[in-house]
């Protein structure tokens, strides 16, 4: 099951929020504990998640009844828990590279000489996400930024909770360890987790899926009628898309989770409003970026020994958990070799140091890139970026071949009418898209602030005003464009 | 604070009302503007419920079949041309399809042949085919292009076959006429509305139809006559020959073909300008096919009139023998003969209106005339061959329409008992490009009263182990439809070249990537 899809919407929310909130009522007025609604949510997640997968639900709750005992066992038996973490950790890679990477394995070794049978493993689905943050959660537990959890329920309540369970954001123990037992849902944060829901949904359904369409029609097939500005068309639809999609999923989940009590951390901050490629990872899919940087980048040594080792090796890993396919390795490696440059170019303190020192008391340079004009950087990191795409896209690296080749002058036309309608037939999407790259709720609000002063009547209202006339708006649209994606254009064995 | 929950109780509002439509109000099963059926609620087995399909299903039904649905689409599309910039009055939108490659069924291998150059109707225009054999299929239906505005708007669908595609079609004209000599033998190839009315700045997002023609026609045995409408039709394009919101031809079109027809056989024919023979009716308001195959909100804005003829001074009776249907399109009984209108009549406003022609495809139909001739034709058609009988109850004594898709007797019985003197093959070029030339094959052969049918039968051939993604049902015939050739070029032992496997297996890929391709999210 996932979020825009109107089973979920309209079926599996009402249910669960009909029992959540009985569950809640039980809890407060009878037992004064958080058992029902936290019953109520496994049982929920355990549900959505076994709707997709009615097999692998069961190797999640093992996976997550393994990464119990040994947390378990860190925290109590004190001689073996290195040894613990150590089992924990492999296994959980261990299960990730089998249900994940087996075939490819199996392939590349093919490729280089030792046959072996491709197993052919399904993939489960989220198994990236549970299993980073099991491995988040051991590690955690072992540096003693948590306790332990003591109750196998509360610790599948926090890896199977629905909301993040299937696309992010990675949420680390610590950030909702104590909301477990401990959450306060004020109506405040029901409106404002039910406004970011809607507002994911509309990232995902009005935009995303529209911008799908459009890249499709570019990127799927052969190249050979490709023009270079189609290329182009193509892979700026794509990497709309892939933000929407993305944000608007995780905005859908941080959303419930708000209604819930839960505060999970920002996953991304605008990332097309970068100005370098290090600016972009600090706005990207944070969760996993700040995951490997905590679990990977700093073990290894961060930036104390070896650093260029470190970034690229990192970079390589991160790559690589986006899909079982080389491209992606590659273009892991591409952003750490951009960052490695950025290092030693663009970050590079200039001059001496500023007055007022960082939070933590560090002293503050000016940079290399603070010179340079800001409209030159954005361009050139969100160049670096539309490239990226295309690395990441192509999972055939002869696909991705043409596709460059075509992009970079190797097309016969610059553009053909195809291209040209691709914009003009959804010119105002695009306009939208790429305005809401772009901090506009704070900017509007920022406006509005400064009009009419903030906490005034008018304010709120306005506030109030657009809110719901924009939810109603995007659910009203989504629902429509939900119900239209059922469609199945011609057959031509009808005629 | 108050806010907060006055936006709480909108929000929920709105959300409730919509639960409460999907969940308890009856649902449809037929979409009128899709012209499908829905998908209904999966029954329950233990295995369908491991292996996720159960839930998929449900899923599915519950978003394909929900209430509304025609109106929900049409406001969408509503929206969507919203977001469309128009400048211009020669404004052109096009609709990119979303299906996957297809292969066209094609000879492999083989040098195009050079068409003869005489004007015996096989040469359009008198090109030459001089394609080498490298060139590869392309996909078939490569979009759909929308001109014109407001009430004029005219969808045309995108021909994407090459140059070499349709062989296999003459090639089955060819055994027809070898296993029945004395019979005469047609074969007609009827355009699509690409051919002639795609705007001079988009031409190239259609292939060339002639071409094809010319490659189906140059492969026909010297026995079979070739009736070139290409040439008719073009000469009069500037007339509503082709339906502007439907994909079909109007019937005008098909009267031209009727008439070349004619000419052809050496039967006689009277013209529609003849007083009294012909009497014109009309279904007004007709929105066709390409509203629910574009999506596109202006092909419903600008409905027309369908007007059709009728040989009012022909006495005849049609007999039908109406199959049904399962949702794989095959036949699961046949009816009794029984006698009926050969035209139905349909309400102005009908998305129906082409199915005037005997009501449909799904059936077997028999016309006696008073044409004492000795001539009896059988038209082996798609559904653009619907048009055509009406035009030729003054020329034959007894014509015999009979689709690729839905006949259960042996051919040659057939011929042989109905004493047929002609056979017209009337397909329109995606289909002669594409697989129906297996059923039309098949006829010759199978038994009496078999009810399987090639053309539909590969859909049953599923590889289900060779797709990644769960798809559909729909999706699923929209795959098989580019396996179905891999399979075609492994059962017809031609020759398997380089280029074979790797267009099968980018179609395979691509197919994949089409069905596949989802939302991002990693997994």
């Amino acid at each position: 099951m996932v979020f825009s899809d109107l089973f979920f919407l309209f079926v599996f929310l009402p249910l669960f929020f009909g029992s959540y909130m009985l569950a809640s009522y039980v809890d407060k007025k009878v037992l004064s504990s958080y058992k029902c609604r936290n019953t109520t949510l496994v049982v929920f997640s355990l549900l959505f998640y076994a709707w997709g997968e009615p097999v692998y639900v069961f190797l999640m709750l093992g996976l997550v009844l393994m990464n119990f005992y040994v947390g378990r066992v860190i925290d109590s038996d004190y001689a073996h828990r290195k040894l613990a973490l150590n089992i924990g950790v492999i296994l959980n890679v261990l299960a990730l590279g089998v249900f994940k990477y087996a075939s490819l394995t199996a392939t590349t070794l093919t490729m280089l000489g030792i046959p072996m049978p491709d197993p052919r493993i399904a993939l489960p689905i989220g198994i990236s996400f549970y299993i980073f943050q099991s491995i988040s959660y051991l590690i955690d537990v072992y540096k003693k930024e948590s306790p332990a959890q003591r109750r196998f329920m509360d610790l599948l309540l926090y890896i199977s909770m629905f909301p993040q369970l299937i696309a992010g954001p990675i949420v680390r123990y610590g950030t909702i360890a104590e909301e477990i037992h401990n959450r306060k849902v004020s109506v405040r944060d029901m409106a404002d987790g039910a406004f970011r829901f809607i507002y994911g949904l509309g990232k995902k359904v009005i935009i995303a899926n529209q911008m799908s369409i459009v890249a499709e029609q570019f990127l799927v097939g052969g190249f050979e009628s490709c023009t270079t500005t189609g290329a182009w068309i193509g892979i700026l639809a794509y990497s709309l898309q892939v933000y929407f999609d993305f944000s608007g999923y995780s905005d859908m989940a941080i959303g419930i989770g708000r209604c819930l009590g839960f505060h999970f951390n920002e996953n991304f901050r605008h990332p097309y409003c970068c100005n370098s490629i290090t600016d972009f990872w600090h706005r990207w899919h944070i969760s996993l970026g700040s995951f490997f940087r905590d679990y990977v980048y700093i073990p290894l040594g961060g930036n104390r020994r070896h650093q260029w080792f470190n970034i690229l090796a990192t970079w390589f890993l991160t790559g690589f958990w986006h899909g079982a396919s080389w491209n992606f390795a590659c273009w892991g490696l591409y952003f750490g070799i951009i960052l490695l440059f950025e290092k030693y170019t663009l970050m590079k303190n200039v001059g001496k140091p500023l007055p007022t020192p960082d939070r933590k008391g560090r002293p503050r340079y000016r940079k290399v890139m603070d010179f340079i004009p800001s409209p030159l950087l954005h361009l050139y990191a969100m160049g670096l970026v539309t490239l990226g795409r295309g690395l990441f896209y192509f999972t055939d690296f002869a696909q991705m071949k043409e596709f460059f080749v075509k992009a970079f002058g190797g097309a016969e036309e610059l553009h053909s009418y195809v291209s040209i309608t691709a914009i003009t037939d959804h010119f105002w999407l695009w306009v939208a898209a790429i305005l809401f790259c772009m901090p506009v709720r704070e900017w509007c609000y920022g406006r509005l602030v400064r009009v009419a002063g903030e906490g005034s009547l008018v304010t709120r209202n306005t506030v109030f005003l657009s809110r719901t006339v924009l939810s109603v708006i995007i659910i009203v649209l989504s629902v429509a464009l939900l119900i239209g994606e059922t469609n199945n254009p011609f057959i031509y064995t009808r005629f | 604070m108050k806010h907060d929950k006055i936006y709480l109780i909108l929000v929920g509002i709105v959300f409730a009302a919509f639960a409460l439509v999907f969940d308890t109000f009856p649902r449809p099963r037929y979409s009128e503007l899709e012209k499908r059926d829905l998908a209904t609620f999966p029954s329950f087995t233990l295995d369908s419920l491991w292996s996720g399909d159960y839930a998929e299903a449900v899923g599915k039904w519950f978003s394909d079949s929900q209430p509304f649905r025609d109106d929900f689409m049409a406001f969408s599309m509503m929206v969507e041309n919203w977001t469309v910039l128009r400048f211009g009055d020669d404004h052109v939108t096009y609709h990119a399809s979303t299906e996957g490659l297809a292969d066209f069924a094609e000879a492999e291998g083989m040098e195009a042949e050079e068409a003869i150059a005489e004007d015996d109707g096989r040469n359009p225009r008198g090109y030459v085919n001089k394609l080498t054999a490298d060139e590869k299929a392309k996909v078939a239906n490569a979009g759909i292009v929308i001109i014109g505005r407001d009430k004029n708007v005219r969808a045309l669908m995108c021909y994407g076959g090459s140059a070499k595609a349709g062989t296999p079609y003459a090639n089955v004209c060819n055994k027809y006429v070898q296993t029945f000599p004395g019979v005469n033998v047609y074969c007609m190839v009827v355009p699509s509305a690409a051919a002639f009315y795609m705007p001079e700045k988009v031409q190239k997002m259609s292939k060339d139809q002639s071409a094809t023609i010319r490659n189906i026609y140059s492969h026909l045995d010297s026995a079979v006559h070739a009736v070139d409408v290409y040439t008719v039709l073009g000469e009069h394009a500037g007339g509503d020959i082709y339906l502007r919101t439907d994909h079909h031809w109007s019937p005008l079109g098909a009267y031209y073909a009727a008439w070349k027809f004619a000419e052809v056989a050496e039967v006689p024919f009277h013209n529609l300008d003849e007083p009294g023979y012909y009497q014109p009716d009309t279904v007004l308001r007709f929105v066709g096919s390409m509203y629910g195959y574009s999506k596109d909100i202006s092909v419903k804005n600008a409905p027309e009139d369908f007007i059709y003829y009728k040989p009012v001074k022909a006495m005849y009776e049609t007999t039908f023998v109406q199959y049904q249907v399962d949702e794989d399109y095959q036949v699961i009984s046949v009816g009794r003969p029984h006698k009926e209108e050969f035209f139905k009549k349909f309400k102005d406003g009908s998305s129906l209106a082409y199915s005037t022609f005997m009501g449909g495809d799904t059936k077997l139909t028999q016309v006696r005339t008073d044409v004492a001739n000795g001539r009896r034709l059988i038209i082996l058609k798609d559904s653009y061959g619907n048009a055509l009988p009406g035009y030729l109850f003054y020329s034959f004594e007894e014509i015999h329409v009979i689709d690729g898709r839905y006949f259960t007797h042996n051919m040659k019985d057939y011929v042989r008992e109905h004493k047929i003197t002609d056979i017209l093959f009337a397909n329109n070029i995606f289909q002669a490009c594409g697989s129906r030339y297996r059923a039309y094959e098949f006829f010759l052969t199978m038994s009496e009263g078999c009810r399987e049918n090639p053309s539909t039968a590969f859909f049953m051939n599923r590889e289900k182990d060779t797709l990644e993604a769960k798809t559909d049902s729909m999706a699923q015939l929209r795959l098989d439809t580019l396996l179905q050739d891999k399979h075609s070029k492994q059962d017809v032992s031609d020759v398997k070249t380089d280029s074979t496997t790797n267009q099968r297996g980018e179609s395979e890929q691509t197919g994949n990537v089409a069905v596949s391709a989802d939302s991002v999210v990693v997994q």
